[in-house]
C-alpha cells in the first residue's frame, strides 16, 4: 500500500494515526501483500467459488410486520435523544 | 472538437415489501420518527439478520423484468460505510453475487430505440433519515428508514444524453410499477437516481474522468444537472478552466451548480466482505418458476392488444397502461360487461375523477373490476342511470359492495311505471308554462329545464329517452 492511500483511507473513515502508526500499517500491509501474490499464483479458474464456510442455505422469513419493541424501550440506553430522536454531534460542516 | 457524454445510473427503488429486510419492523413510508424500529435496525451488538422472502422475490421480479440472468445462489456482503444513518456502521447488501446481473432495458427517444445494458441488479438496505438542527447544533437521527429494503439497478455506461436518461428511468418506473416491485415515487423518495458523467471526444473509446452526483431525485433536476455537469466538463478540458477530478459532486437545483463533496472511496475503501450472518440464499427451480409465472405482460404488448383486439385508442390504451392498477380493474370489468369501449370510459374519466378528488393515484385504486362490470351493465341496459351510477361507484370506492343489490337497497333501479312519470311530467309543465312556450317557439333549452325537473323529480330513476319521448309528447298536447 502506498503512503498516499493509506492518507486517503484515514481522510474517509475518519481517522487520524501517527507517523509511527503509520509505518506500522504499511509494514503489515507490505507483508500482507507478499502474502496475497503467493495465494493470487494459484490456478483457481476451474474451482467454485465459497459462497460461505458452511453449506447450508438460509431461513427467509414471510413479509409480515410485526412491532415487537416501542421506541422508548430502544432509547433507554441513549446518552441523548430529543422528539425521539437520537441526538448525535453534528456531521455535516 | 467534438465531445460525447457517457453516463451510467445507479438507480435504488425501494421495493413494496410491508416489512424490512432484515427484521420485522414496518416498512411503511413516514410515521412518528423511531416508531419502526428494533434492537436489529438499530444496530445494536448481537441482534442477527433474518431475510425477508418477498425481497428476494421482488429482486427476482426486477431482475426478469429487466432480462437480467439470475443468479440461483445470492449472497449478502457488508459494506463499511461510518455515518449516523446507518448504526451498524456496514451496510448489508450484496456485492459479489448480486440477485441479477447483465440485463437490458430497450428505451425510445427522437433518435430511435437503443438496448442499454444492466451490469446488476443488488439487493440492500436502505439508510436513516439525518435532521440537522441548527438550534442546538446537533444532527437528529430517524431510523425508520434504516433497513427498509432496496434494490440499486447498475447500468453500464451505456446512455449518452438528458434525453436518453430520462427515456431510461421512466422505463423502469414503468416495467417495476407495473411487476409491483416498487410505487416509484421520486417525490417520496422511493426512486432515486445516482448519475456517473464523463465526457470524450467523439470518435475516442478511452473514459473520461467520471464525478457522482448522487441522490437525484426529480426528472427535471437530473436533466439540468446532466447539463450542466457536461458543460463544465467540456469546458475545463477545452479551456483549462479547472482541474477534472474523480468525485461526488452535489446537485444544488435552486443555484443550477454543482459542488464537490468529497474524493470519492474506491470499492476497496468500502471494504466489502461476505456477510457472515447471512447464510447464501439458494433459489431452486420451484421458486424461480413461481416468479417468473407471475410476471405480468410487458406494459407495451399490453397497449398494442388494447388497441389492436379491444379496439381502443392509442390515448385511452395508453392511460390505462400506465397502471398496473387500471389495467387489472379493466380487464376484469370487461370480462362482465362485455364492452372495452365502455369499460375504459368509466375507468379513464369517473374512476380517475373520484381518484383525483380523493387525491389519490391510479395505482391505488381498488374498486373490485367485476364488480364495475357489473354496474356498467345496469347502466347500459337502461336498469340504473347514469348519475345514480356515478354515486354507486362512488360507494365502491369505500367499500366491496355488489352494484345491483347496492341499487336496490337506495332506490336507484329505473320505474317502468309510466303512470308517475306522466304525472310528474305534467306536475313540471303547469309549474312552468313559460318553459313549454318557449320550447314550443323553438327554444331547444327550455326542454333541458323542463327534463332536468322531472329527472329531479324522479330521482334520475328514469330512462333519460323515454323521459324526453313523453316530455316532447306531453308539451305537445298542452
Amino acid at each position: 500500500m502506498e503512503k498516499d492511500t493509506l492518507l486517503l483511507l484515514e481522510k474517509v473513515n475518519q481517522l487520524r494515526l501517527t507517523d509511527e502508526e503509520r509505518d506500522d500499517v504499511l509494514a503489515f500491509f507490505e507483508n500482507a501483500d507478499k502474502d496475497l501474490q503467493a495465494l493470487n499464483a494459484i490456478d483457481t479458474e476451474q474451482v467454485e467459488r465459497m459462497v460461505h464456510v458452511l453449506p447450508i442455505a438460509t431461513v427467509v422469513r414471510e413479509d409480515v410486520a410485526k412491532k415487537l419493541f416501542t421506541r422508548d424501550d430502544l432509547q433507554k440506553g441513549a446518552p441523548e435523544t430529543m422528539d425521539g430522536y437520537w441526538q448525535v454531534p453534528r456531521v455535516v460542516e | 472538437m467534438k465531445f460525447e457524454t457517457v453516463i451510467g445510473l445507479e438507480v435504488h427503488v425501494e421495493m413494496a415489501t410491508k416489512s424490512k429486510i432484515f427484521c420485522s419492523c414496518s416498512a411503511e413510508f413516514g410515521g412518528e420518527q423511531n416508531d419502526h424500529v428494533c434492537p436489529a435496525c438499530c444496530g445494536m451488538p448481537g441482534m442477527l439478520p433474518i431475510v425477508n422472502k418477498n425481497v428476494v422475490n421482488l429482486g427476482m421480479t426486477a431482475g426478469m423484468m429487466l432480462n437480467c440472468h439470475i443468479n440461483r445462489t445470492t449472497t449478502f456482503d457488508k459494506k463499511s460505510y461510518y455515518y449516523p444513518d446507518l448504526p451498524a456502521a456496514y451496510q448489508t447488501t450484496q456485492w459479489f453475487a448480486p440477485v441479477a446481473v447483465n440485463g437490458t432495458v430497450e428505451i425510445e427517444t427522437a433518435k430511435g430505440k437503443k438496448a442499454i445494458r444492466i451490469k446488476q441488479i443488488h439487493m440492500e438496505e436502505d439508510a436513516g433519515k439525518l435532521v440537522h438542527d441548527d438550534w442546538t447544533d446537533t444532527t437528529l437521527v430517524d431510523f425508520n428508514r434504516t433497513s427498509v429494503p432496496l434494490i440499486e439497478i447498475v447500468s453500464q455506461p451505456d446512455l449518452s444524453s438528458a434525453e436518453e436518461v430520462v427515456a431510461y428511468l421512466e422505463r423502469l418506473r414503468s416495467l417495476l410499477r407495473f411487476a409491483r416491485v416498487s410505487d416509484c415515487r421520486m417525490e417520496q423518495g422511493s426512486m432515486r437516481c445516482d448519475v456517473n458523467l464523463s465526457v470524450r471526444p467523439e470518435g475516442t473509446t478511452t473514459l473520461g474522468v467520471r464525478t457522482e452526483m448522487k441522490n437525484m431525485n426529480s426528472l427535471s433536476a437530473i436533466v439540468r444537472a446532466i447539463e450542466y455537469e457536461t458543460a463544465r466538463h467540456i469546458d475545463a478540458i477545452e479551456n483549462g478552466t479547472e482541474e477534472l477530478v474523480q468525485e461526488t459532486r452535489r446537485w444544488d437545483d435552486i443555484k443550477g451548480k454543482s459542488f464537490a463533496m468529497r474524493s470519492k472511496e474506491t470499492a476497496g475503501d468500502y471494504r466489502y466482505f461476505p456477510d457472515p450472518n447471512v447464510m447464501p440464499i439458494v433459489i431452486d427451480d420451484a421458486w424461480y418458476d413461481h416468479i417468473k409465472a407471475t410476471l405480468p405482460e410487458f406494459p407495451e404488448v399490453k397497449k398494442a392488444r388494447y388497441t389492436g383486439e379491444l379496439g381502443l385508442s392509442d390515448y385511452d390504451a395508453g392511460i390505462l397502461t400506465d397502471s398496473r392498477a387500471l389495467c387489472d380493474c379493466f380487464e376484469a370489468a370487461l370480462a362482465v360487461c362485455g364492452s372495452a369501449k365502455e369499460a375504459a370510459n368509466w375507468l379513464i374519466s369517473d374512476c380517475m375523477n373520484v381518484l383525483n378528488r380523493r387525491q389519490m393515484t391510479a395505482d391505488q385504486l381498488t374498486v373490485n373490476g367485476a364488480a364495475l362490470g357489473e354496474l356498467i351493465r345496469l347502466v347500459t341496459d337502461g336498469k340504473v342511470g347514469r348519475g345514480n351510477a356515478k354515486k354507486i361507484l362512488e360507494a365502491m370506492f369505500d367499500a366491496d359492495i355488489a352494484p345491483a343489490k347496492y341499487a336496490e337497497e337506495n332506490g336507484f333501479i329505473v320505474s317502468n311505471d309510466t303512470g308517475l312519470i306522466e304525472k310528474v311530467i305534467k306536475e313540471a309543465i303547469a309549474a312552468d308554462p313559460k318553459a313549454v312556450a318557449d320550447f314550443k317557439g323553438g327554444k331547444e333549452k327550455a326542454l333541458m329545464a323542463l327534463f332536468g325537473k322531472c329527472m329531479k323529480q324522479l330521482k334520475g330513476n328514469c330512462d333519460p329517452q323515454v323521459l324526453r319521448t313523453l316530455l316532447i309528447d306531453e308539451i305537445n298536447k298542452a
